[in-house]
């Protein structure tokens, strides 16, 4: 769809470019006009200081013409003619033009005519003697005033032209200004990033925009509840799934350490391992729904010390490392980020939990943190088989399980870490160790 | 050691009160906050390990009536919830320990033992680790009741270990006890004092290493085998 912005430009600026042509034509006129009667007075004036210099010398009228260099230049012609309409001075052509209405005393009359292939304009007045009227007409060509209408349309064009331009550009910084309302509330939006359905303030949008941020924050809310049901649902069937299981694996334990058991100490074991498997199922199951974007708010994004969260988290995986034989370490400088720690408690259970479970015994594992270029990263590090180049995509996939790997885990550890990763905006790298073999989970910070 | 369980899932309660009494607890089960609010104002007990998730008032709620009644006692709290707001107000509460469901039977034992252990350390200010007997105010080991010369930076490490068994202690920490009886502090020195610790102590106790960490003392066969 179109912007507003170009809708409101289309509409308006031809509309105002044919207003601003339409005010010039009439402008043009209203020269044009108004020329015509100052040169019309102009012509009748050089008509009456002519009639100044008639007199009459013994009964008969006399007239003496101007120095040149007055208001008789080159393009101007006159004739004086006699009350018997007999010609006292002056180009004889012009005399007989005269209109016969025209011949009132006093008033000059004005016409047009034809003459030596120009075209002229006349005025001509009568003026009264002893001996009668005597009619004097003066002619210029038109030449003179078509040049300063020229002069006048040309300056008229340039003044509109200008102004239509400057209309122009008031009328696009009025609508570019007028919308930037609607650019700050667009990148509210897209800054407002769908886990954080926090409400728009409703009096700080224009009127014309508050119905729809109503509509907008109506949503919001219903989500954000959405998010709270199923955070809550996730909370009631982890504890309805866990307590059952911690009876189970507790009460399995126990009868393990009863004499009369060493003869079914295999099946007792096979059990186990199965409750323990359902508990990690459970677990991760219940950790997915956790960090999938319609549970993760960001109102639970707070500064997170990563060196802390390592420190805690091996020290939690230091005596099952132990009991596989295998180095658990941490390699830790201090980096805060913005997260929400339940789920970077998560993340880096999994990430540790998934490299006890592939590295054989004798083996290393190093979780470090610290800031980089960005921000600040998270990584764990073993000397396990590895995962095959072609297979570091897939094994973020939910319940994709590398082929040929033993039968514990159910396929959701690197998903959910790929998944609180994406919360998150971090990046997720899955490499190879540093001494050739083995892996390395890298987690990147925005 | 007498330790109050409040838990009101019967296959769990039944299994923790059988799995600390056979680790050497005396366990009592209170199935409700109500009933173990009641059991603590009537006797003594060394722990509780109360479960957030109880029919009534939850665990939290029991703990904050504990601590504002001015009880001292130290309590774990278990829960099958894993949010870590909980965990934080449990902690926030005054909770000492925090486990989650489910849990191995000998990590709940090892755990009480440590928190009893804590609790009880500062009247006597003496420490018994297997067959370490170390004293705290007096400054003096004993390894079954012999007493082992320490020099003073090595009895500052050992004292730091001491103060958290079972828990791993920063080699920063350590620096920090010792920097102000050496200057120029390495964490090279740190090392050398735990090796010569450890050359003291012997097959008595195990000083284990989590490298890049820490260190944690352990008691021999305590540790998860």
């Amino acid at each position: 769809m179109m912007t507003i912005r170009r809708r409101l430009l289309l509409l308006l600026l031809p509309a105002l470019a044919i207003l601003m042509l339409l005010g010039g034509v009439v402008d043009y006129w209203i020269a044009v006009a108004t020329t015509r009667n100052a040169y019309d007075r102009a012509l009748a004036n050089t008509a009456f200081a002519l009639a100044a210099n008639i007199r009459i010398e013994n009964q008969r009228l006399r007239f003496s013409p101007p120095d040149a260099g007055s208001a008789l230049d080159g393009s101007t012609i006159y004739a004086i003619t006699g009350p018997d309409r007999a010609l006292i001075s002056g180009t004889s052509t012009l005399s007989g033009s005269a209109p016969s209405a025209s011949r009132a005393v006093g008033r000059a009359t004005f016409w047009d005519i034809g003459l030596q292939g120009q075209r002229w304009r006349v005025a001509s007045i009568l003026t009264p003697t002893a001996l009668g009227p005597v009619q004097i007409t003066v002619a210029e060509t038109l030449e003179r005033r078509a040049r300063t209408q020229r002069v006048m349309l040309l300056g008229k064009l340039l003044v509109d032209f200008a102004e239509l331009d400057l209309t122009l550009l008031l009328v696009w910084i009025a609508v570019y200004y007028g919308l930037r309302p609607l650019d700050q509330l667009t990148e509210q939006v897209e800054r407002h990033s769908a886990r954080q359905l926090q409400r728009f303030d409703e009096a700080r949008v224009p009127g014309e925009l508050r119905s729809v941020i109503v509509a907008f924050n109506r949503v919001l809310e219903l989500l954000h509840d959405a998010a709270q049901a199923q955070q809550r649902f996730v909370a009631d069937a982890a504890h309805q799934m866990r307590t059952p299981v911690a009876g189970l694996l507790a009460q399995l334990e126990l009868l393990q350490h009863e004499p009369r058991a060493t003869a079914v100490a295999t099946q007792l074991g096979a059990v186990q391992r199965g409750i323990q498997q359902l508990a990690r199922s459970a677990n991760q199951l219940l950790a997915l729904a956790r960090a999938e974007p319609v549970s993760a708010l960001h109102e639970n994004f707070k500064p997170v010390a990563l060196k802390l969260l390592v420190e805690q988290l091996v020290e939690r995986y230091v005596d099952r490392a132990d009991k596989a034989g295998i180095d658990l370490g941490a390699d830790t400088l201090a980096a805060s980020v913005l997260a929400d720690a339940g789920l970077l408690e998560d993340l880096l259970e999994n990430l540790i939990d998934n490299a006890l479970k592939y590295t054989p015994s004798g083996g290393h594992v190093t979780v470090r943190c610290g800031p980089d270029a960005r921000s600040a990263f998270l990584e764990v590090e073993d000397d396990g088989p590895g995962i095959p180049e072609a297979e570091r995509g897939r094994v973020r996939e939910r319940f994709y399980r590398l082929p040929g790997s033993s039968g514990i885990g159910c396929g959701l550890g690197l998903a959910i870490v790929d998944e609180i990763v994406r919360v998150h905006g971090a990046a997720f790298s899955i490499g190879g160790g540093s001494q050739g073999r083995g892996a390395r989970m890298r987690i990147r910070f925005p | 050691m007498r330790i109050l369980l409040i838990e009101d899932d019967e296959l769990v309660a039944d299994a923790v009160v059988r799995g600390l009494s056979l680790a050497g607890f005396t366990v009592d089960h209170a199935p409700s906050a109500e009933r173990g609010r009641a059991a603590l104002g009537a006797e003594h007990f060394d722990l509780a390990v109360v479960d957030i998730g109880l029919p009534g008032a939850d665990g939290l709620a029991l703990l904050g009536a504990l601590r504002s009644e001015g009880k001292a006692m130290p309590v774990l709290i278990l829960t099958a919830r894993d949010t870590l707001a909980d965990k934080i107000r449990a902690f926030d509460l005054g909770a000492d320990d925090f486990l989650m469901k489910p849990f191995e039977q000998a990590e709940l034992a090892a755990r009480c033992r440590a928190l009893i252990r804590r609790a009880n350390l500062s009247p006597s200010g003496i420490v018994r680790l297997g067959r370490l007997t170390i004293d705290l105010s007096g400054h003096q080991l004993q390894i079954d009741s012999q007493s082992v010369e320490l020099t003073r930076r090595e009895w500052l490490v050992l004292e730091s270990l001491a103060h958290h068994i079972g828990r791993i202690v920063t080699k920063e920490r350590l620096m920090q006890a010792l920097a102000g009886w050496e200057q120029d502090l390495t964490p090279n020195a740190v090392e050398t004092h735990i090796s010569r610790l450890r050359a003291k102590l012997g097959p008595a106790a195990v000083i284990r290493t989590i490298r890049g960490l820490g260190y944690r003392l352990d008691e021999v066969g305590e540790a998860p085998p």
